[in-house]
């Protein structure tokens, strides 16, 4: 192999294992998830104190999401967005991922 | 190629680029993190550019995306696209005559940093939620590996059709 191809091969390799490390070293255990609507907060859910799960509705002028919380972690259960990507995420535990519905301007983050 | 010739050639590869691009929307991602797919129409806009030229590639890219929102059924999503689109192929406009064909897979892999960057802004401004950035190590990361996926398709794709051109040219 060339040297031009060594040299971008190893490049490449470095930059995408720093990304995914870093990536992953994020996602520690959360414990607060904050539903923000439009870069405003909307909720704020003690994760840790859902001991049983319940559901509750964010209705804004976008549109709705059904978000289930359950110990330690949060989802949308169902949405009235066009794509459904919120909900097909399914439930995060972690800070790693937030959940975002782009139609409706809606962000679940867990914060530590 | 006569002006003709690359009319067709260009109405075909923008039809191949949104066939690709459907079917791939149709499969589940295999990494359940929203954002990262393989983007394997990007194949056929970096090989429009190394075989056509840039403003080609960007007309094929255009109509992919617009084309693309149509089909889809889904215009929200289209401000996201054309984000994506638009500095990817910026990136790879730029950068493209600076490497040899041997290495369009690190174009190709520029262009999906670029692309990835872009939805990133895009959907930042679009929630007005800053720390989405911190997701940009991760899309970082899955930029280098399919970018790098889909250059070598292109770069093989752009060699079998020149030599197809060479022979079959009229």
């Amino acid at each position: 192999m060339k040297r031009k191809t060594v040299f971008w091969i190893v490049l490449f390799a470095v930059l995408a294992a720093l990304g995914a490390g870093t990536y992953l070293l994020r996602g520690g255990v959360g414990r607060r998830a904050v539903v923000t609507v439009d870069g405003e907060p909307y909720r704020t859910v003690d994760l840790a104190a859902a001991v049983v799960p319940y559901e509750f509705t964010v209705e804004t002028e976008y549109g709705w999401n059904t978000v289930r919380v359950s110990p330690g972690a949060i989802e949308v259960a169902d949405a009235d967005c066009p794509n459904h990507d919120c909900v097909k995420q399914g439930a995060i535990s972690d800070g790693a991922v937030p959940i975002v519905c782009l139609p409706h301007k809606l962000v679940i983050e867990i914060e530590e | 190629m006569s002006k003709t010739r690359k009319l067709v050639f260009m109405a075909l590869l923008t039809a191949l680029e949104l066939t690709i691009w459907v079917i791939e929307g149709q499969i589940p991602a295999p990494i359940p993190v929203p954002g990262v797919k393989l983007g394997l129409a990007s194949v056929v806009t970096l090989t429009a550019m190394a075989l056509l030229g840039r403003r080609e590639a960007g007309c094929v890219l255009l109509m992919r995306i617009v084309l693309g929102a149509l089909f889809a059924g889904s215009f929200s999503a289209i401000l996201f696209s054309l984000a994506g689109g638009a500095l990817s192929w910026a990136v790879m406009a730029g950068i493209l005559g600076l490497f040899p064909e041997k290495l369009l897979w690190v174009v190709s892999v520029f262009g999906a940093i670029g692309h990835n960057l872009g939805q990133l802004l895009a959907a930042a401004a679009v929630t007005k939620t800053p720390s989405l950035f911190w997701y940009g190590p991760a899309l970082l990361a899955s930029a280098i590996v399919t970018g790098a996926f889909t250059g070598l398709g292109a770069m093989y794709l752009v060699r079998a059709l020149r030599s197809y051109e060479t022979k079959h040219t009229p």
